[in-house]
């Protein structure tokens, strides 16, 4: 009698500790996923309703969302990390050269900028008849902080309008243009 | 009483500081490349801070003084951010600076090549900038000049919508090359198109007996707007005779096809090219 007494303490113990332990492992990776960098792309919502002259095939929608996001994602990376060679991926033309320019005066001085980024209202208005150009205006919500040495000296909220210029490269949408525009 | 006075001191100081720190007055709108001030007011040394789509710019200030904004500080356009900052804290305004006037056009042009009766093939468009490369979103005319080889030159003028114009144009009759100028201002960007004939149109063969066969030879192959069609052009040339259906591709050189068939009896040759047939001949 004993023995069982024991046999069945023991095994709700054993239970407890068990799923104590599966609970604690379901939280620390849903933490872990949340604080991924990687795993946070901005949300991008495109709008192609009025697009002309050129109707946007339903996969280059998805292409140029996902390229959008990720190009967003990396220049909040570089303009943070002050580092110009995380904008290869996804900018080619005057949108990289201008941030490259940016991010060479920020390293020179100290300054950084770090994006908090509420996510893109994207509509696309012009696809050339060749499908070699495709332009966005985008309702950028962002939180931007200017930081020197680490200190923030400016932190704002923005709803700032892109006029966005993209082209199809080998096997990805590339961001050529990317301008702040005011609407 | 005597703490009283001190906190209403340092609440004065506080508010004091506060006013001069708010106190950075910056235009509401610049033109791109254009030069100019920022009046302060108050004393002191401070940091300065503009954070632009291309640079950033930091420099010691003092206050009560004009902070002067270079030319090239401010090429690019967009939204730009001045902060001021001191032992006090920081203050900041914003600003945007628009594209100045319409400079330059950059121009793409598809395809490279056409055929004569490719309706609506043509796709030109354009980018309207200022002299620093910043697009020019108000509209603006762009206007298309085309020159043909043969015949009159024309311009289709398009009004540019946030920044671009564009249009399509059918190629003109004749084959060859066909100039595209697009032009703003006294900025051009020519490009040029080469045109060339369509589909064959009249196949038409002749035949002569040689003593291996039987030679055959197109007229000049031409499209339906009489352009001469390229040489390399492939006509295929199909004999039927006691011994069943034979069928030769010649390409077209200097404007003809031939070949020999090795026919000695009765057969009848026919020629095609594409989709277009031609005449038979019965020998």
């Amino acid at each position: 009698m004993k023995w069982t007494l024991d046999f069945w303490g023991n095994a709700r113990r054993h239970a407890i500790l068990t799923v104590s332990i599966l609970i604690a492992m379901v939280i620390s990776l849903a933490q872990l996923f949340h604080a991924l960098p990687a795993d946070s792309l901005p949300q991008v919502k495109l709008n192609a309703d009025g697009i002309a002259p050129r109707p946007i095939e339903e996969l280059t929608g998805h292409n140029v969302t996902r390229a959008y996001a990720y190009a967003w994602r990396d220049l909040a990376a570089a303009s943070e990390s002050n580092r110009a060679d995380l904008l290869n991926d996804y900018f080619t033309g005057f949108a990289k050269d201008n941030l490259a320019e940016r991010i060479a005066d920020q390293r020179r001085t100290g300054v950084s900028i770090r994006y908090i980024d509420h996510g893109h209202n994207v509509k696309a208005f012009f696809y050339s008849p060749d499908g070699g150009e495709m332009q966005l205006l985008d309702n950028a919500q962002l939180e931007i902080a200017i930081l020197d040495g680490g200190k923030v000296v400016h932190q704002e909220t923005v709803a700032q309008t892109y006029l966005v210029l993209m082209t199809p490269g080998a096997d990805r949408w590339y961001v050529r243009s990317l301008d702040p525009v005011n609407k | 009483m005597g703490n009283w006075k001190t906190i209403c001191l340092a609440v004065l100081c506080a508010a004091i500081s506060t006013a001069y720190a708010a106190d950075l007055q910056a235009p509401a709108q610049v033109t791109a490349g254009t030069a100019f001030t920022i009046p302060t007011s108050g004393s002191g040394d401070r940091t300065f801070y503009l954070v632009g789509p291309s640079s950033v710019v930091k420099k010691s200030v003092k206050l009560g003084s004009e902070i002067e904004i270079a030319a090239d500080q401010v090429h690019a356009a967009g939204r730009y951010v001045a902060v001021s900052c001191g032992s006090e804290g920081c203050s900041s305004a914003s600003f945007y600076v628009v594209s100045g006037s319409p400079a330059k056009v950059s121009f793409l042009l598809h395809p490279s090549r056409v055929p004569v009766t490719a309706h609506d093939a043509i796709n030109a468009t354009a980018f309207v900038f200022d002299k620093f490369h910043n697009p020019v979103l108000r509209p603006v005319e762009v206007d298309f000049r085309v020159v043909p080889k043969a015949g009159p030159a024309f311009t289709k003028s398009v009004k540019a919508v946030q920044g671009v114009a564009w249009m399509k144009m059918s190629p003109t009759p004749k084959e060859g090359p066909v100039k595209i100028i697009a032009t703003i201002g006294s900025n051009e960007e020519p490009r040029i198109i080469r045109q060339v004939a369509s589909d064959a149109c009249n196949l038409h063969i002749k035949a002569r007996r040689t003593a291996k066969g039987v030679e055959v030879e197109t007229d000049p192959v031409k499209d339906c707007r009489s352009n001469s069609v390229p040489d390399g052009t492939v006509v295929s040339f199909t004999a039927v005779d006691s011994n069943g259906k034979s069928t030769v591709d010649a390409p077209v050189k200097k404007g003809v096809a031939r070949t020999e068939l090795p026919i000695t009896g009765k057969a009848i040759i026919s020629v095609a090219s594409g989709v277009v047939t031609g005449n038979e001949i019965r020998l």
